[in-house]
């Protein structure tokens, strides 16, 4: 399980289900690198750890002065730790669980199939980098199927990238 | 035992991790990242002073970020359930100076 996909879920989660505030919102503790201490609501996260908290109250590093503020954005690189509620770890593995089951692995879409027709994407034209002679005309377009109807300039045959 | 390079050989095992701020936290490694970032669940302070004993502190489900980690260490549980904390002393640990 990967932290970040943990601070995911916390966000993900808003609201926590206690017996005594059945829709309390999911409080966090944040502390910085610089000793100071931020507790409040996570509103949202990033994959640079980066946070915005909602009902904020700072603490300073000996903990004996306060501050209310009603949000905060604090930068990833500026936090130490963070604390998060214990339930929270059950709802990251109910979550991954959920998904491995709608989505069997390696069924995705590749990524670059269209790349199969070899190197030199993006030739300039006329002056084409000549890896593919075979395919090469006196318009020396854009890669394959240049011999006929490339005078528009257009997309259509080629690779793609007009 | 832990094996091969890398954190994955200790998920699920106690680890005791040494902060650059010098503090010793104990807990059950749940997941880690390339950046070091370590999902600590279970995980407690072990506070050290030449005055009294090992005080521990509970902390609960922990993120800490890796930049603040200096040690990650497999925890021996039988050896270390043998020891008697509160009769421990010894100095705590200063930050790391960068």
């Amino acid at each position: 399980m990967l932290p970040l996909s943990l601070l995911k879920t916390a966000q993900g989660h808003p609201m926590v289900r206690t017996f005594t505030f059945p829709r309390m919102p999911l409080h966090m503790l944040v502390e910085l690198k610089n000793g100071e201490t931020y507790n409040g609501h996570l509103v949202n996260c990033d994959t640079w750890m980066n946070i915005h908290l909602r009902e904020v109250i700072c603490t300073s590093k000996d903990g004996d002065r306060f501050w209310r503020m009603p949000e905060c954005y604090i930068r990833g690189n500026t936090i130490k730790y963070l604390r998060v509620p214990d339930e929270v770890i059950d709802k990251v593995q109910e979550e991954t669980k959920s998904r491995a089951d709608r989505k069997p692995p390696g069924v995705g879409r590749g990524r670059g199939r269209a790349r199969e027709d070899g190197p030199g994407g993006r030739q300039p034209k006329g002056a084409g980098r000549g890896l593919d002679d075979s395919a090469r005309t006196t318009s020396g377009g854009r890669g394959r199927g240049g011999s006929g109807g490339k005078n528009t300039g257009g997309r259509g045959s080629g690779r793609g990238r007009g | 035992m832990s094996t091969g390079p890398g954190l994955e050989s200790l998920v699920d095992q106690t680890i005791s991790v040494i902060t650059n701020d010098g503090r010793n936290i104990v807990g059950v490694l749940k997941g880690f990242d390339q950046a070091t970032n370590i999902i600590l669940d279970e995980s407690h302070e072990r506070v050290y002073s030449t005055k009294e004993g090992v005080q521990q502190l509970v902390l609960g489900l922990y993120i800490i970020r890796g930049d603040n980690i200096s040690v990650v260490g497999e925890l021996d549980e039988e050896l270390d359930s043998a020891l008697d904390l509160s009769n421990l002393r010894a100095h705590p640990l200063k930050p790391v100076i960068h």
